[in-house]
């Protein structure tokens, strides 16, 4: 099994990027290009659904800080559910679940995102 | 009085290339021997989390990315924690080097970088930066108390 692989889909305004694996150093140029091609192709609301994500490094939270503020200036943002304990822990530890939106489940978040829900 | 045999310390090594390839492995293990000494599945994973920090400073800050050294790994298991030790020959930070970045700061102007230490210093009950300049080697020291 590879160490990470991303499978992208796109729910309306959303697209939906759901790694699974494991986001460290030696995996997270894969991870920036996918964000960076969401981005680039001007789609920038994303949710990350982290139900197959077994544990993300600072390298991981190092490519999500690097694009949050682009999004956001485009009207998008970036939004997590489904995460793992160990997951949580590691936003939660370093105060970013007050940083991003965190839903329990996938179809929540993107009920959060249908228009008149923003903000 | 009871007499209770005192369990001896256990310890042993793991010298891996400096590649980030082999975290997984590093990282693996780690959560494995947390649970051996005792840890719980969400402590073992935080200790996991520590040692990834470290080794991934040691390749890309110590080594500068360069895949031909060699880091060290040893894992003592005593009556109180674990403690990981990682050794290497790159360049190394002094205890007084460590700045931790605030989370709040960070949230307010979100950037690339600087979370590692703070992940270690959070996850870990000890992190030292030993340099022994006799060896020429540097040593990152994570202990884990078990509870």
């Amino acid at each position: 099994m590879a160490d990470l692989s991303i499978a992208v889909r796109q729910v309306g305004e959303v697209a939906v990027l759901l790694p699974t694996g494991f986001i460290n150093a030696h995996t997270v140029r894969e991870f920036e290009e996918a964000l960076e091609g969401l981005v680039q192709g001007g789609r920038y609301t994303i949710l990350l659904n982290c139900k197959d994500l077994n544990y993300i490094s600072s390298a991981g939270l190092g490519a999500i800080m690097g694009l949050i503020e682009t999004v956001r200036e485009h009207g998008g943002d970036i939004l997590l559910s489904n995460l793992q304990d160990n997951v949580f822990a590691i936003f939660d530890t370093l105060g970013f679940t007050q940083l991003y939106r965190v839903f329990g489940e996938e179809e929540q978040a993107l009920a959060a995102t249908a228009p008149g829900q923003k903000g | 009085m009871s007499v209770v045999a005192k369990m001896d310390h256990a310890q042993f090594r793991l010298i891996i290339p400096s590649q980030t390839r082999y975290l997984n492995l590093v990282t693996g293990l780690a959560k494995r021997a947390s649970l051996v000494a005792g840890m719980d599945d969400a402590t073992a994973a935080k200790v996991s989390i520590a040692v990834d920090e470290a080794v991934t400073n040691v390749i890309i800050h110590a080594y500068h990315g360069e895949g031909e050294h060699s880091v060290e790994l040893e894992l003592r298991f005593t009556d109180t924690a674990l403690e990981i030790h990682i050794w290497h020959s790159g360049q190394g930070i002094r205890g007084d080097q460590m700045v931790l970045p605030d989370p709040k700061e960070y949230i307010k102007h979100p950037r690339k970088g600087g979370l590692g230490l703070l992940l270690m210093s959070r996850f870990m009950d000890e992190v030292q930066f030993k340099a022994d300049e006799v060896s020429g080697r540097n040593e990152c020291c994570l202990i884990k108390k078990i509870s």
